[in-house]
């Protein structure tokens, strides 16, 4: 199509320059290990064995090197994602690309359900639940509560209707926050933007209904001291969409100055009197300041609680917003992440004759894609 | 390495042109051959060897020929040498665990699969080879006497995984001449483009497409959503052999090269005998030219006629892999080919042309599919559910939320698989001067933005497969 001779030359002058150009960049400028933007690291020049070159190893992990660390590569990976949103793409990496700005994890078929029912009834066959009072809790995620978000005609699964079967076989008195998340949905934003997360307004309509169910007295919302610690959250949809373009969150937290806290992290033997690990507002995992990210066991004293009682949670990361609200009403609170905590929280259970409460706390993704729930038992 | 790829359009390939235009005329084949088994070495470092064995065995029977094939009767002896000793290989490295899986199968015995890994590119470089020895012994080309220049045109690295399948006689002259023009090297650039866009922006995206609906559960596929996916097949595979051809052939040009065309629009053809001459041109005019004229073709009487296009598309199926759903697409074109030669051809000529072209594209997508899954069990499963109307929906919103999300490529894709460039091309050429600059400029400018988002797919390790590792 391209008729005129001398423009004819100018583009494929420009092709061969831009393609030279963009290899000797990637050859000698300076390489990086993190990509924060896509929140993972990148691929480590392959080290050179015989084995490797032959099975293929070698010239494959050098291929992915290349990709890895080619110049401007936040520029390209975001302009292929721009494009394919501009030509209609409603959804990148299982990723919905929603109203409002949202961004919604699909909820992929379940897999795991029996295998996470069996480790559930294994657990609370165990338990003296005259003694103990036992609750499961599974927090639908943003795709059930937002679903009037999606694009239209985006295939749905049915979180609930998983989450009834499980609550049914496990026998574990089951404690529903769907409807006050749909409830609250009008009041605010209850999911990020950009994360898989809820939000701690969500968190918080996932404390009523956990009040609710105990028969316990909330504390309002507006007692708490609010405080906005960030308005540049990039969360990990964001980073699985990788269209920069995209606004960012904020990240509101709430204390309550009714309390007075003492956090132990056993693992590292840090003491705090705080929740929140603001350290992390500057990295790019800002929903690690929650609980100061991971850890297998964390032990939260309260000695201004509203009672006596102890509290073991098991959870993966959607009760670290949680856990700010619930601390105001135990003594103690117990907080496993069954993923690193090794010894099964069954036999702490046993060893610790002051736990009260016990709530099993999982958001309806991870609890089939991860494998932490297995540690529970 | 495909060509799409980073290590390959970054790195290997502009390397490869400077140095080949930086030596002298004598050293460029040199060039082209180191380059060439670093290309094959980079995805196979083993069977490399395979395939210089296999060269050195043809160019020995070429030179043998040529000094003792004084006789026909010894010209036919080197001639079943090699061809016995090169069909062994293909029959040993492509088909030994399929047959040992058939017999296995037929006969309930347990005999152990060779479990042999198939090498990239044997099928097409066997055939080339076998080429060039035929028409060694019909005259038609002269005995090679440089074993580097054969090895250089057996391992010529754009058509060395993907064809098109380049005969020696087609190509022997230029091997030891050919110009080089800055205008040749433009033309074969923004060939090697187009079809890089082909293959990246398009054909990687339906073929994204298509895996996605072949695990969905039978409950979930509507009938409309299962045509979709063999569309998206279809056009997956005709855009990225179409590009590989394209690349190809560009790839030759820059290289002084030229390579015959391999594909001319094939999915507009008006009939099954329509389709096969436009599609995978380089293997039908091979099967034509060595199997299916010297069987006698179709001048020995009907029963010998039909016999041979049995023969012909038996082996056109087990040639795309060594799995009977290969065998069964090819059974299935050579039953329609004869049904068009001696049923209904001549009454198919006389319907209208739009006619003509929906029966000849449900078949060949029809075909595709047959193609696409290798397994009996889920093939049936599939093609029971093109075919549900009455036990399915004939459309869901899940078929809309695919069409949302994919239309621009299909659509794309199906206007592109029509011959609409070169009708602009010719457009183009007929403008005046000054409206000729101008589509120049916008067409340089769509050109230069279609490089960047392709290397932005590059880029972004998206899902970039080789679909010819059974060939």
């Amino acid at each position: 199509m391209i008729t005129n001779v001398t423009i004819k030359r100018a583009v494929v002058c420009l092709l061969c320059i831009g393609i030279l150009s963009l290899s000797v960049c990637l050859l000698v400028r300076p390489k990086k290990e993190f990509s924060e933007n896509e929140n993972r690291y990148l691929t480590k020049f392959p080290s050179f064995t015989a084995k490797a070159l032959l099975d293929g190893a070698y010239t494959e992990t050098l291929g992915d090197w290349l990709a890895d660390h080619f110049p401007q590569r936040d520029f390209f990976v975001g302009f292929k994602s721009g494009a394919e949103i501009a030509c209609g793409r409603k959804e990148i990496n299982h990723i919905y690309v929603a109203e409002d700005d949202y961004l919604i994890e699909s909820y992929a078929k379940p897999q795991n359900t029996e295998r996470i029912t069996d480790t559930l009834v294994s657990f609370y066959d165990k338990v003296d639940t005259s003694k103990v009072d036992v609750n499961l809790m599974l927090v639908p995620t943003a795709v059930t509560v937002y679903s009037d978000k999606l694009p239209a005609h985006a295939p749905l699964s049915d979180q609930t209707g998983t989450a009834a079967a499980i609550y049914e076989a496990s026998g574990i008195p089951a404690i529903d926050c769907t409807d006050r998340l749909l409830d609250g949905a009008s009041q605010g934003q209850l999911y990020y933007r950009t994360d898989h997360h809820w939000t701690t307004l969500g968190a918080y309509f996932g404390y009523l209904a956990y009040c609710d169910a105990k028969n316990m007295t909330p504390v309002s919302l507006d007692t708490l001291t609010a405080q906005t610690v960030t308005d540049a959250f990039a969360g990990t949809l964001y980073s699985k969409v990788n269209d920069y373009s995209r606004p960012k969150d904020s990240i509101t937290i709430y204390t309550n100055p009714g309390d007075d806290l003492t956090v132990t992290y056993p693992d590292t033997g840090e003491v705090t009197d705080s929740l929140y690990n603001l350290d992390y507002v500057t990295e790019k995992d800002k929903y690690s300041l929650f609980l100061n990210n991971i850890h297998p066991l964390v032990e939260i004293e309260n000695s201004a609680a509203s009672s006596q009682d102890a509290l073991m949670l098991i959870k993966d990361s959607y009760a670290n917003s949680l856990v700010p609200f619930l601390a105001h009403h135990y003594r103690k609170i117990y907080v496993f992440d069954t993923r690193y905590y090794r010894d099964g929280p069954s036999s702490f259970l046993e060893e610790h004759s002051d736990i009260t409460d016990v709530l099993i706390l999982y958001n309806m993704n991870t609890l089939d894609s991860d494998t932490g729930i297995r540690g529970i038992y | 390495m495909v060509f799409s790829c980073i290590p390959f359009l970054f790195f290997f390939l502009p390397l490869c042109l400077i140095l080949y235009y930086a030596v002298p005329f004598s050293w460029k084949n040199g060039i082209l051959l180191i380059f060439s088994l670093i290309f094959y070495a980079w995805g196979e470092p083993l069977y490399i060897f395979l395939m210089l064995f296999s060269t050195a065995l043809d160019y020995t029977n070429g030179r043998l020929m040529e000094r003792f094939g004084t006789t026909r009767c010894r010209r036919i002896f080197f001639l079943c040498c090699s061809i016995c000793i090169n069909l062994s290989i293909l029959a040993f490295f492509k088909y030994a665990d399929f047959a040992v899986i058939s017999v296995n199968g037929l006969l309930g015995t347990q005999f152990a699969r060779p479990g042999v890994h198939l090498p990239v590119g044997i099928s097409f470089y066997t055939f080339q080879t076998m080429s060039y020895i035929i028409d060694l012994y019909r005259g038609e080309v002269k005995a090679e006497h440089s074993y580097a220049a054969y090895l250089t045109y057996v391992s010529m690295f754009p058509q060395l995984v993907a064809g098109p399948i380049v005969r020696f006689s087609d190509i022997q002259e230029q091997l030891h001449d050919r110009k080089l023009t800055w205008a040749e090297f433009e033309h074969g650039l923004l060939r090697f483009m187009m079809g890089l866009f082909k293959k990246v922006l398009i054909a990687n995206q339906a073929g994204a497409l298509w895996e996605e609906i072949r695990i969905l559960d039978a409950a979930e596929t509507s009938v409309a959503t299962a045509w979709l996916g063999a569309l998206c097949f279809t056009l997956q595979l005709y855009f990225d052999f179409s590009a590989y051809s394209d690349m190809a052939i560009g790839m030759g040009h820059m290289l002084g090269f030229h390579y015959n065309e391999n594909f001319n629009y094939p999915l507009t053809a008006v009939s099954v005998t329509d389709f096969w001459r436009r599609w995978h041109i380089s293997l039908s005019t091979w099967f034509r030219d060595y199997v299916y004229i010297p069987l006698g073709g179709n001048r020995k009487g009907i029963p010998r006629h039909l016999f041979n296009i049995a023969v012909v598309w038996f082996l056109t199926g087990l040639w795309h892999g060594a799995s009977w759903n290969f065998i069964l697409w090819g059974v299935y074109y050579g039953i329609l080919l004869m049904l068009e030669k001696y049923v209904w051809g001549k009454l198919l000529a006389k319907f209208p042309k739009v006619l003509q072209h929906a029966y000849a594209f449900l078949i060949v997508v029809f075909g595709f599919v047959i193609f696409a899954i290798t397994d009996f069990g889920e093939l049936g499963g599939y093609i029971g559910l093109l075919f549900s109307f009455a036990a399915n929906t004939l459309a869901d919103t899940r078929f809309l939320w695919y069409l949302g999300n994919y239309g621009a490529v299909l659509a794309a894709a199906c206007v592109l698989a029509c011959p609409v460039y070169p009708w602009l091309c010719r457009k183009a050429s007929a403008l005046s001067r000054g409206k000729g600059t101008v589509l120049s400029v916008f067409a340089g400018a769509g050109m230069l933005l279609l490089f960047l988002l392709s290397t932005a797919y590059m880029v972004s390790d998206t899902y970039n497969p080789f679909l010819y590792f059974r060939f």
